[in-house]
Order: structure tokens, then C-alpha cells, then sequence
């Protein structure tokens, strides 16, 4: 129970990776709340999973400032603190540059980049009075290797991948600590929407020989999160069986 | 006005008690910090990190809100203007609070 009596937000939690993360934070003892974008149904599947125990599950987007302002003023009257925050709402809309029209381009960076700063800087202030904070934001391989068609998601999570860094040297001093996960190819929904060449090539790329499952992930978050890993932050830290 | 005087004194005395606080000051006591003097740069001396723990103390304490760098550049450009800065903004909050 490393985190009982913690407090973590979770962006976009409730498939994939996001959800693994939850998951684990609950069976850890956290208090876990994690939002949605608009997949009712999908959020009502999770809510069903996590049985409703040390979980709440609300609809917001991400990169909506005064949707998030609200949530987060709601957690901390009700909770009274906020420990942990993981940005993991992401979108891809891939493309050839040539053909990427200005809406796949900003909706992208939107969710993605600015979803990530919006709520860094809400989770700041409870964070700076508590001394205590971590802030974990999840990329990807494209922000370290590029990859084609997804130029756009790529300049997404290199951006936070960067924004990470320079934050974690802004509150370093106050015990606030901020990294990024890189997960490689997982096996979500996500991936399996890709075309199957590609999916064929990007095993081939993999040492390990195969794709990632979403607890690979949420074992490192929740590593990043604890105690333990005080002394780390500005890392971007790649869980991806060597692709990059 | 005698009591807005004695009341601002005391709140000149809270602040440096809260800055010395917060910022775990170690070399300094509440007493030696100046009304008129700098917090940062010359003076005090305390840099832009610090700026983010006295923002995230003052609002909780006097439950006003520094929204921009502008205002916080303003607010903390000496204990007396941080002061003047909390009366302002907590008498603002006080008649809106009546008219509401």
C-alpha cells in the first residue's frame, strides 16, 4: 500500500494505459480520479471493473482550462489535496505532412501539448503548499525517433517531453518531481487501429520481439510516483523492449 | 486612522512572519526584513522559485488571488506594497461578499 492516503489524477484513464494505471493506483491505496473525454459507455465499463472502490470517474476535456479548473476545484474541496498528477488524454489523427489538414494538426497539439500543460499548472498549487508533488506525463517513441504519418503527434510529445524538463527544474526545489514514460508499442486500442504492415514492421523493430502490455507502463508510473523515486525528475524514461 | 495603522503594522508583522515560514529562511528572522526593502533581486534576495511558494502561502492565507506575473511583480515588490496589496484585495473581496 504505497500509496495510501494519496491523492492521483489521472487524464484520459479509463482504457488502455491510462486505465492500467488507475487500477494499480487503487490496488496500491491510492484515491484515484480519472476523466474521460465523451465514451460513456467505456467509462461506464471501467466504473463497473474498479467496482467503484477508491475511484471517481468524470467526464471532462483535458485541454478545456475552465472544464479543468472546475474538476480540480472540486477534488481538492472534497479531498482537501492532490499528490499525483499522470497526463495521459492523448489523440492521434496520423497523416503525411503533405496531406495534414490544419484540424489534425491542432487537435492533436491541442490534447495532447496543451492538455498537458493546462493541467500541470492546476495540479501546481496544491502541490507548492504540500511541498510534495509528482507530475507524470506520458509520450512516446515518435517524440524520440519521429515517425511518418504522425508528425504531428510526434511534435506533440516532443513538446511534452520538453515541457517536462522545464518544469521539473521550475519546482524541483519545493519536492515537486515531473518525468515522462515513453511506453514503446503497446497492445491498446490505439495501436490496433494502425495498418497491419505497419504493425508487422514495428514487431520486427522491437529487440524484444513484441508489443508492450499497459501494466509494463503503469509498473514504471507508479515507480516514478513513490517515494522512492525522490531524487528522479526531468527523465523521460522509455518502457518499450528497446525500440528506441 | 489609528486602527487602519495598527491593523496594517500587524499584517506588515504576519507577512514576514509567513515569508520567513514558508521560505524556511534560515538566516534571517522576521524582524530583519525592511517595509520598503526588495523581496527579490537586492534585498531579500529571494529568487523566482521562491515567488512560487510566497504566491501559493499568501493566497491561502488571505484568500486573495494573484492571477498574472503582472500583479505578482506589483504584490511582492516590498513587504509594505504586499501589504497594501492584501488590504486592497481582502477589502475588495469583503464589500463584494456584503453586495453578495
Amino acid at each position: 500500500m504505497r500509496f495510501k492516503g494519496k491523492i492521483a489524477l489521472i487524464t484520459g484513464g479509463i482504457r488502455g494505459i491510462g486505465a492500467a494505471i488507475g487500477k494499480r493506483f487503487i490496488q496500491e491505496g491510492a484515491q484515484v480520479v480519472v476523466t474521460y473525454f465523451q465514451d460513456k459507455d467505456q467509462a461506464r465499463k471501467f466504473q463497473h471493473e474498479i467496482g467503484g472502490a477508491g475511484a471517481q470517474v468524470h467526464q471532462a476535456d483535458a485541454s478545456d482550462f475552465d472544464q479543468m479548473k472546475a474538476l480540480f476545484a472540486r477534488v481538492l474541496k472534497q479531498f482537501g489535496r492532490l499528490d499525483i498528477l499522470v497526463n495521459n488524454a492523448g489523440i492521434r489523427r496520423d497523416n503525411l505532412v503533405m496531406f495534414m489538414s490544419d484540424g489534425e494538426w491542432h487537435d492533436v497539439l491541442q490534447i495532447n501539448l496543451k492538455g498537458t500543460f493546462i493541467c500541470s499548472k492546476l495540479a501546481l498549487k496544491p502541490m507548492i503548499a504540500q511541498r510534495w508533488g509528482r507530475v507524470i506525463n506520458i509520450v512516446s517513441p515518435s517524440s524520440i525517433m519521429g515517425r511518418e504519418g504522425q508528425a504531428n503527434y510526434a511534435a506533440a510529445k516532443g513538446g511534452v517531453a520538453s515541457f517536462t524538463k522545464s518544469l521539473a527544474r521550475e519546482v524541483g526545489k519545493i519536492g515537486i518531481t515531473v518525468n515522462a514514460v515513453s511506453p514503446g508499442v503497446k497492445d491498446t486500442d490505439m495501436t490496433r487501429s494502425l495498418p497491419e504492415k505497419t504493425l508487422a514492421e514495428l514487431k520486427q523493430s522491437i529487440p524484444m520481439g513484441h508489443f508492450g502490455q499497459p501494466d509494463d507502463v503503469s509498473g514504471m508510473v507508479l515507480y516514478l510516483a513513490s517515494e522512492e523515486a525522490s531524487y528522479i525528475t526531468g527523465q523521460v524514461i522509455s518502457v518499450d523492449g528497446g525500440l528506441t | 486612522m489609528q486602527t487602519h495603522l495598527l491593523e496594517r503594522n500587524y499584517l506588515l508583522a504576519n507577512l514576514k512572519e509567513l515569508i520567513v515560514r514558508t521560505l524556511r529562511l534560515e538566516d534571517v528572522s522576521p524582524e530583519d526584513i525592511i517595509d520598503s526593502e526588495p523581496l527579490f533581486g537586492e534585498g531579500l534576495g529571494l529568487d523566482s522559485i521562491d515567488a512560487l511558494e510566497l504566491v501559493v502561502a499568501i493566497e491561502r492565507e488571505y484568500q486573495v488571488e494573484i492571477p498574472d506575473a503582472e500583479v505578482g511583480r506589483r504584490a511582492f515588490a516590498s513587504v509594505s506594497a504586499l501589504g497594501d496589496f492584501v488590504l486592497e484585495k481582502s477589502s475588495a473581496q469583503k464589500a463584494s461578499d456584503a453586495v453578495g
